[in-house]
């Protein structure tokens, strides 16, 4: 088993509609193939990262590589992983009109996304955390509070 | 009948044929096609004069100076305003228009001859072909004027490789009369070491019917080499058939220049990083590290893609990874600086002490960091050798004012003891030496010495470890947290949590030193004593007894002890209860001759295995 991380920008802005078709094929096809992970997209700025079997994550990363609607796709991390940390495929983004989409299968509000999964090394959490970051900016991002002294 | 022939013929034929006969000029034979351009019916004896029709007045006139003289005249496109056949607004038609005069035998001139040729057709096309010149002119003038000021020379090559045209530029860039002969004197002008390559590719271009973009160096009318940069397009005139290559020379000496410069100085600072035994590395805006220096891979033994955007973080001593991720992260988010000090792995699995540091470099290229992890490990272990020879030094000497103020205390009685024998031999022994009165006086005046000289060791000793400051009214959680913030070292060490409860008796009348003294012991004891298969937790709190009167207790969940029977045990200086651990005994030993010096009492309870507390009665009840 395998995760891929990329970063991308998206060629024009993701409409709600955009997003919920691009969440409603994902859920669909990434369960199909038993592909895991999670999507976060703001303001044109996209990371995904993607858990599953090497065979079927590598061809369908060429694929969202090719994707029409993103560009400037960056892999971070392409690496062998011994168990999946995210339970199925789940998208974060900030709705224009969040009605509808807070009752969705696999939609998070930013604010609302756990943090890191301990499965995760360190090093991959933080990955993710940065990707976040990036993602989001600083404000959906609260950083931890420094341990209190004794 | 060669007549009526001749009329039939005439009457059918494409060009407009009339006679009109006399001075009126009336109409005699009109065929179809005159019919069609005269437009109104005429009838065969009217005057051209009152039946006009579409012959304008000017027409007209000419008809009548024909006749008067008799001689011939043609009008070459002649505009006549015929209506349109569908009623909708005439257009001109355009007519040769060709009047001869008729005269019989040799007679004076009696009548004329109309031909009317249509030529509107003609007339169109030369309109258009007049215009397109027009236009074409223009064109070029634009063209000339655009290529001739442009900085860049501007030329066009033949499928040979001939120059067909070189903007005035090139003349004035290379400093070659009007005169030269291109095609020889071009090649003469690249330099040397770019000439073959410029001539392969253009050759290339051309015979594979395709556009070129490449840099030469040009020699210059002051004999500088300057780069140029050459790009052309062919001019197809049929598919993959190019005919000439239209191109421009644009002189980007100064940018290449910049970007060389530029080039060398990324790779020297390259070459710099890569030579300095340190570990240097940059990140991107988004924190995701693009480049190692090459000792980097050389101490961790990995390459930049084992170690990745974030891999680092795994160099690190894996009980440190978490708060540095952390840290590095909130960096990221606001841009602070980054520092740290960090055991990282070496390539032989041994961890040493680095510092490190990270910067932000904003600048219109956008924000990038530059870190560095530099050794410390020999610094940060000397430290930690001084620091603990230090500590032993501190405490030996503390020992040592404990040992002259208890052996000057101890010493005390007996010296009393010793005047009292003394004075009691005097009273009853009687010495048989002359000089008994001088060395009884000596001797007393020894004991005396030696009282005074205990009196004031202890007093000295007293003096200077603060131990008979004045009293005042102190705020326990003040002290405390002074105490704690010498001793921090040690509970980040051990990971221990304090929580501090002084709310059911907040302050205590006693003096400022002593009672940082017993804190401090009591504290750092618990903290030594810890039991490292659990953290540390101490709990420190004050309240007041039964009769009013203040308490402390101070409990852990440490190591425990064995006591060595009860009621509250004794502590001797220099007994320690774990012989394993630096530095006790002593401390509790004085803990308690303070609290006692104050009329208080010190009590203990301890389980081995799940910790100790400690009970000070400042005041007796
Ligand atoms: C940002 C982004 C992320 C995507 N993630 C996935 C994904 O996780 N799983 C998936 O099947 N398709 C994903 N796609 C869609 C694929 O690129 C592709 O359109 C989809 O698999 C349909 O492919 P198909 O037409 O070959 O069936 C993503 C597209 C974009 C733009």
């Amino acid at each position: 088993m395998i995760h891929i991380v990329y970063m991308s920008r998206a060629v024009r802005p993701l409409s709600d509609q955009d997003l919920q078709e691009l969440l409603d094929q994902c859920r669909r096809d990434n369960a199909a193939r038993d592909v895991t992970g999670v999507l976060f997209y703001s303001h044109g700025n996209i990371a995904q990262l993607i858990e599953g079997e090497a065979e079927v994550l590598e061809p369908l990363f060429d694929v969202i590589s090719r994707d029409g609607r993103h560009s400037n796709v960056v892999k971070l991390v392409d690496k062998p992983i011994t168990e999946r940390s995210f339970a199925d495929w789940s998208m974060a983004f900030h709705p224009l009109e969040p009605g509808g989409f807070e009752a969705l299968q696999g939609f998070l509000l930013p604010q609302h996304l756990p943090p890191p999964p301990s499965s995760l090394s360190i090093a991959d959490a933080m990955l993710v955390d940065l990707v976040k970051l990036a993602v989001f900016g600083a404000d959906a991002t609260p950083a931890a509070p420094e341990p209190e002294h004794a | 009948m060669r007549e009526q022939q001749l009329r039939d013929i005439l009457g059918h034929m494409p060009a407009g044929v009339a006679t009109l006969q006399g001075q009126e000029l009336r109409y005699g034979f009109v065929n179809e096609a005159m019919r069609a351009v005269l437009g109104a019916a005429v009838e065969e004896g009217d005057a051209v004069a009152e039946h006009p029709g579409t012959i304008p007045a000017d027409l007209l006139e000419v008809m009548r100076q024909v006749y008067d003289a008799g001689r011939p005249y043609v009008a070459k496109a002649y505009s006549l305003p015929l209506p349109a056949t569908d009623g909708g607004p005439s257009t001109p038609r355009y007519f040769d228009i060709a009047l001869e005069p008729v005269r019989e035998g040799n007679g004076p001139v009696s009548g004329l001859l109309l031909f009317a040729v249509d030529v509107t057709v003609q007339e169109e096309a030369r309109q258009r072909a007049h215009h397109l010149s027009i236009e074409t002119r223009r064109l070029d003038t634009r063209l000339r004027v655009l290529t001739e000021t442009v900085p860049q020379i501007t030329f066009t090559v033949d499928a040979a490789g001939k120059f067909e045209y070189v903007s005035p530029q090139w003349y004035y860039f290379t400093g070659q009369p009007p005169t030269a002969d291109l095609n020889a004197i071009w090649p003469l002008l690249i330099h040397p070491d770019d000439r073959l390559r410029v001539l392969y590719q253009a050759d290339t271009a051309r015979t594979s019917g395709v556009g070129w973009s490449y840099e030469y160096r040009l020699r210059r009318h002051d004999g500088q080499y300057r780069w140029m940069l050459s790009r052309a397009l062919p001019e197809l005139h049929a598919p993959d058939q190019a005919v000439f290559w239209h191109g421009a020379l644009t002189e980007v000496h100064d940018q290449r220049e910049l970007a060389d410069a530029l080039r060398r100085g990324e790779a020297e600072l390259r070459f710099l990083a890569d030579s300095i035994p340190e570990l240097i590395w940059t990140a991107t805006a988004e924190g995701f590290i693009d480049y190692y220096n090459h000792y980097t891979g050389e101490y961790s033994g990995l390459t930049k893609e084992e170690l990745g955007p974030t891999g680092w973080i795994n160099l690190l001593e894996p009980s440190e990874q978490a708060g540095a991720a952390r840290r590095w992260v909130q960096s990221i988010a606001t841009g602070q600086p980054y520092e740290g000090l960090f055991r990282m792995r070496r390539h032989d699995g041994r961890y040493r002490w680095h510092i490190i540091r990270a910067r932000q470099l904003t600048d219109e290229r956008g924000p990038r960091w530059f870190g560095t992890c530099t050794d410390v490990d020999d610094q940060y272990r000397l430290r930690e050798v001084l620091q603990t020879q230090y500590d032993e030094l501190a405490r030996t000497n503390r020992d040592l004012d404990t040992f002259v103020y208890t052996a000057s205390h101890d010493l005390k009685q007996p010296v009393l003891n010793l005047r009292g024998l003394f004075d009691e031999l005097r009273r009853t022994a009687t010495f048989n030496d002359p000089e008994e009165g001088e060395i009884i006086g000596m001797v007393d005046e020894a004991l005396g010495q030696l009282d005074a000289t205990l009196q004031d060791l202890a007093a000295t000793v007293q003096e200077q470890r603060g131990l008979s400051a004045p009293v005042e009214a102190l705020d326990l959680r003040s002290v405390a947290d002074e105490v704690l913030l010498g001793l921090r070292a040690q509970v980040q060490e051990s990971e221990a949590t304090v929580s501090l409860d002084f709310a059911a008796a907040p302050t205590l009348t006693y003096g400022r030193a002593n009672l940082r003294s017993i804190l401090h012991n009591l504290l750092s004891n618990a903290l030594k004593f810890a039991d490292p298969a659990r953290p540390l937790h101490l709990q420190v709190r004050s309240f007041l007894s039964e009769a009013g009167q203040p308490v402390l207790t101070v409990q852990d969940n440490g190591l425990g002890m064995e006591l060595p029977g009860r009621p509250a045990p004794v502590f001797q200086p220099f007994a320690r209860q774990h012989p394993h651990i630096a530095g006790a005994g002593v401390g509790m030993y004085l803990v308690q001759r303070i609290v006692a010096s104050r009329g208080g009492h010190l009590e203990v309870s301890s389980t081995v295995g799940e910790g100790t507390t400690f009970t000070i009665h400042w005041f007796e009840d």
